[in-house]
């Protein structure tokens, strides 16, 4: 038995959300892996290593693009953080290349993932091949289904994928399986939790490594644009791009944050995924944070056009900034989704990700609330996985 | 806490008893019902009823499956408390230990549901995903109930966690083994043996023992070190193929369970 690991070092909460809900069984591994990222992130050679990576491999600094003919169109000021620039295609790799360095350096050769659009499955695959490290993803079968070319990327890469039939076949339930195979083995494997959710010290990770989204584009739009934005605004799944466009404005007071998350068809109607339009604080997956759940505590199935928001609770970072009223969190259904969608590829000749045309499409159905002011929008991923879901859904007029 | 059954009867045992753990709703609550009288007649010395969640990260696919059966049959949280009155009102005295995913409790806050579990006639409460470190609003809530909170180690938890949990703990600790027992090997292997004695010595509660166990050799293997032989995926399988197809399923899975646990008991007796 080791005494390496007592307790937690780093705060475990954001004001009363987050935790460490998890099984005793991954308890010291999550003690293992928060001493190594707190080690990892004061170890200079580190922090050179990751931003060689970042940068030679990944294709950092993402530009931020003045998207003029949507700015016309819209009545306001748009900038556009291209993450969906990023090498495989969304900002997931920031995470993947940061907990893949931080694997290796706990020794451990296998790592799993969990993946709802495929982005961060690609993204891990992606890490594990270019550092020599063992891969499997779980995907939910739904999933699978409607992102085929990101299945096809990932086994491209080398990673094995691990198809998830039960529950609702989904991001939740992709994280179920992925959990439950770290609990069997979390002596040689580490779990690379792909959004900023889960146990401590998850959140405080997959924040840490996104940062730079808010940071380079608060240095690039001061530079660009002559000063601040008057919103930052992004869409919210876990809300890993979220929390790292936020992170590099929640100190400028006079910066609205927004987070846009899963309308769905309908919030009325119940088929939608937006945690803070009707949902109450419980625990899943090892966070306390606003959940999507009925009145006997049983978490809710949600459902969203795109795979990567499709999921029932929220990062507690969020929940905390919502609650301290510090972000402004609201919703953008499917049909607003596709409008941003079109509006992008139109207008400037991007095909955003499912996802990210969330952020798009709530700046279109606020524009009159937006007018003139500097709009800072996080374009967190490209759209080309979901070409085939959005030809069905506008019936092939695309 | 003042007088609790699970603590009296944990504290009259002179050697290792079967505790079984079953799915709260898992073939309706009426079942549940008649596999905890059957549970008590065959001699076990406590049961954990658990309660069903939609997301049970720690769980194998048999309990997973239980569950899901469970939730479909409609089985709520108010569902279990009815089912351990019913058991308490036809004259049922074994302690019974709820088994709950944190969510299902925490929604009806960590005092509310304990102090149901307690009225209801509840002993005890387990929550696989509350660690030490989130546990104190739920041990003291069920202190005040006169519920024993029951907390878990495994072989990676560090020795001054290991004495967190076993002093936090009522009645006994839960120790969960990943690498115990394998198939119908007799023998602990040696490892999981040392593990044993060594959290042994550091906890003034006596030990609950989930090492996979599902044979009385098994029983027998783990009876050295452990008060409970904790007995879950095997029963609840069994019971499941007991009742399917049968023409009385209820007194199917009830028959199943009073001979799978008269069997097991008789690796008590080997230990």
């Amino acid at each position: 038995m080791t005494e390496t690991s007592l307790a937690f070092q780093a705060p475990t909460r954001f004001g009363a959300y987050g935790g460490a809900f998890a099984p005793e069984t991954l308890m010291a591994a999550l003690f293992e892996l928060e001493r190594a990222w707190l080690e990892a992130r004061a170890d200079d050679g580190f922090r050179a290593e990751l931003a060689g990576l970042l940068r030679d491999f990944a294709g950092r600094a993402t530009p931020l693009f003045h998207a003029r003919r949507l700015s016309d169109e819209l009545g306001c000021e748009v900038w556009l953080k291209r993450e969906d620039l990023l090498h495989t295609g969304a900002h997931k790799l920031n995470n993947t290349l940061g907990q893949a360095l931080l694997a290796q350096r706990m020794g451990k050769h296998r790592i799993l993932a969990e993946t709802g659009a495929g982005q961060h499955g690609v993204a891990t695959a992606a890490a594990c091949a270019l550092l020599g490290l063992e891969c499997r993803v779980y995907m939910g079968a739904v999933d699978a289904a409607r992102q085929a070319p990101n299945l096809q990327r990932m086994r491209l890469l080398g990673a094995e994928i691990a198809l998830v039939e039960h529950g609702q076949a989904t991001l939740k339930d992709a994280i179920n399986e992925a959990m439950r195979d770290w609990v069997g083995e979390p002596d040689t494997t580490h779990y690379l939790l792909g959004s900023a959710l889960g146990p401590h010290p998850f959140p405080s990770i997959v924040a840490d490594f996104q940062r730079v989204i808010g940071e380079e584009a608060r240095e690039q739009i001061l530079a660009q644009a002559g000063g601040l934005p008057d919103v930052a605004a992004a869409c919210v799944g876990g809300g890993s791009n979220a929390i790292g466009l936020f992170r590099g404005f929640v100190d400028d007071e006079e910066v609205e944050l927004v987070g846009v998350e899963a309308g769905g068809e309908d919030v009325e109607n119940d088929r939608h995924a937006a945690r803070f339009a009707s949902g109450e604080p419980g625990v899943l997956h090892g966070s306390l944070t606003y959940l999507l759940q009925d009145a006997d505590g049983q978490v809710l199935p949600t459902h969203s056009v795109s795979a990567g928001l499709d999921y029932p609770a929220v990062g507690p970072e969020h929940a905390a900034l919502r609650d301290a009223g510090r972000a402004r969190y609201t919703y953008a259904k499917d049909s607003e989704a596709l409008e941003g969608f079109q509006l992008l590829a139109r207008l400037e000749g991007i095909l955003p990700a499912l996802e990210s045309s969330h952020a798009v499409g709530w700046l279109s159905s606020e524009r009159e609330a937006l007018a003139k002011k500097r709009v800072l929008i996080n374009l967190s991923g490209r759209g080309d996985k979901d070409l085939e879901t959005v030809e069905r859904v506008l019936g092939g007029e695309a | 806490m003042s007088d609790n059954r699970l603590e009296t009867v944990l504290g009259e045992l002179d050697a290792c008893a079967i505790a079984p753990y079953v799915t709260a709703g898992d073939g309706g609550l009426d079942r549940t019902l008649a596999v905890l009288e059957a549970l008590e007649r065959a001699g076990a010395a406590c049961c954990e009823l658990g309660v069903p969640f939609s997301d049970p990260i720690a769980d194998g696919p048999v309990l997973q499956a239980a569950a899901q059966r469970s939730l479909e049959a409609g089985t709520t949280f108010e569902g279990v408390l009815e089912v351990v009155r019913r058991f308490r009102a036809g004259g049922g005295t074994m302690p019974i230990c709820a088994f709950s995913y944190a969510n299902p409790i925490l929604r009806r806050g960590w005092s509310g549901a304990a102090r149901a579990l307690a009225d209801a006639g509840a002993d005890g409460v387990l929550v696989p995903d509350l660690p030490v470190e989130e546990g104190e609003p739920l041990r003291t809530a069920a202190l005040e109930a006169g519920l024993a909170p029951i907390f878990f180690v495994t072989p990676t938890t560090s020795d001054a966690r290991v004495r967190r949990a076993a002093e936090a703990s009522r009645g006994f600790l839960y120790v969960i083994g990943r690498t115990g027992i394998t198939g119908a090997r007799t023998e602990l292997s040696q490892e999981a043996d040392d593990f044993l004695a060594h959290v042994r010595g550091l906890s003034p509660v006596p030990l609950g023992v989930g090492f996979g166990i599902g044979s009385a050799e098994q029983v027998a293997a783990v009876a050295r070190h452990a008060r409970l032989a904790i007995v879950g995926t095997a029963l609840v399988q069994h019971l499941h193929e007991a009742a399917m197809g049968a023409p009385d399923p209820d007194a199917a899975a009830a028959g199943a369970a009073l001979t799978f646990v008269r069997a097991l008991l008789e690796g008590t007796r080997v230990g």
